[in-house]
């Protein structure tokens, strides 16, 4: 018999890139000692670049100065992965899971998220496919719309997936994203021939595909704002 | 789409857990497990030796990780201890940490896996070995499991649903 596996769902809005970090190491705290059940942050960020735990810094291709002056910020990540950037109209998934309780590896469930996106993608019409050994994300031939970055501690998943719905894409010509220097990054907008509904029904959407991916039937929906201060008394 | 990705995984975890139960090395479809070492849950190996203790990552763990790209490891006369994370592994965009089974002082590290971070997929017990530390306190050897405890829990932990 196959019991329903729960979910809680966190629709977040924007978020401030160090806010969501933040929220994700109390989080993974939280699950190792479960206190919460599996997670799903659903959010956006402003404008904002991010290295994983290698620090690929030789891939950001202008000084740092000049991401302030565009508005952007840069943060340096425990995750895998190499440099990236996020920004309104992308949509984000921050999984908070026991990877031991889903029983999967860190393999299957990179590879599950690269399905999630798929899936989205084929909502659209577009056809889209997981990356070759070393080129893990979701690809449209070889145009990169989506990204994957994970941190596993103690068995528990935070950070995760990046899918491109329409970003401004002037940002993605500061850096080699995710370290691969002959490719392109895409979005649904540029992919689908389909009139594309509100960043809110795709992320509905994209949670849907998540849901499905990895046997969550039982969701909670949440709508969750951070206000200043909040984190540092603890949440909701 | 939902219903072959179910399957798949299945026939992966059936895979695994069919062949777990061998001890001797065979070629990469099973998981090797090692008579004679001590297995934590969180899928690290020790070797305790005398007054030194190695550690490492077991084949179950690195098969389950995929191709490492990078290793995180402490520096000599670091503390670490029991359960707690020492280090971090890349592969596939997932950095996982390696936490240890005991707690001790490392006075080792396996220098080599920063330029060959794949040693540890191709000889995880071996080669791929992480850092020796001297135990403080040996008697947490006895909690941890022997091979054939570690083979079952590895079967359990893979089998589906």
């Amino acid at each position: 018999m196959r019991l329903q596996r729960n979910l809680e769902v966190w629709k977040m809005g924007m978020v401030n890139y160090l806010d969501a970090l933040k929220l994700q190491e109390k989080l993974v705290i939280d699950r190792k000692l479960g206190k919460i059940p599996d997670t799903l942050l659903s959010l956006q960020h402003p404008p904002t670049y991010t290295l994983g735990k290698r620090k690929t810094y030789h891939n950001l291709l202008v000084p740092e100065a000049d991401l302030r002056s565009m508005g952007a910020e840069l943060h340096y990540t425990e995750r895998g992965g190499d440099i990236t950037y996020h920004g309104p109209h992308q949509a984000i998934l921050y999984p908070i899971l026991s990877l031991r309780d889903i029983r999967l590896g860190a393999r299957k469930y990179v590879e599950n998220l690269e399905m999630v996106m798929i899936e989205l993608a084929s909502l659209y019409g577009v056809g889209a496919c997981a990356g070759r050994t070393g080129e893990t994300g979701v690809w449209v031939e070889d145009r990169k719309i989506g990204a994957i970055g994970v941190r596993i501690s103690s068995g528990i998943t935070s950070h995760g997936l990046a899918f491109n719905i329409d970003p401004d894409m002037n940002y993605f010509k500061h850096i080699v994203p995710c370290g691969i220097a002959d490719k392109e990054v895409t979005s649904l907008k540029r992919e689908t021939e389909k009139t594309l509904p509100s960043d809110e029904v795709i992320h509905e959407q994209l949670v849907s595909c998540f849901a499905k991916s990895f046997g969550f039937g039982n969701i909670l929906l949440k709508n969750i704002t951070l206000e200043k201060g909040e984190l540092a008394k603890g949440l909701p | 789409m939902a219903m072959r990705m179910w399957a798949s995984s299945a026939a992966n975890a059936l895979r695994i857990s069919c062949a777990s139960n061998t001890a001797f090395a065979l070629p990469k479809c099973f998981s090797t497990v090692i008579d004679g070492l001590k297995y934590a849950p969180s899928h690290e190996w020790v070797k305790h030796e005398g007054s030194v203790a190695t550690i490492g990552i077991t084949d179950h763990a690195q098969d389950h990780l995929g191709e490492l790209v990078f290793v995180e490891l402490p520096e000599s006369g670091t503390a670490v201890s029991k359960g707690n994370s020492f280090g971090a592994v890349e592969s596939v965009k997932a950095t996982s940490d390696v936490n240890s089974p005991i707690s001790g002082e490392v006075v080792e590290v396996n220098s080599k896996l920063s330029d060959a971070p794949g040693l540890i997929n191709t000889s995880p017990y071996e080669e791929g070995w992480m850092i020796k530390i001297k135990p403080s306190n040996p008697a947490e050897l006895d909690a941890l499991m022997a091979s054939k405890e570690y083979t079952k829990f590895c079967e359990e932990e893979d089998a589906a649903h």
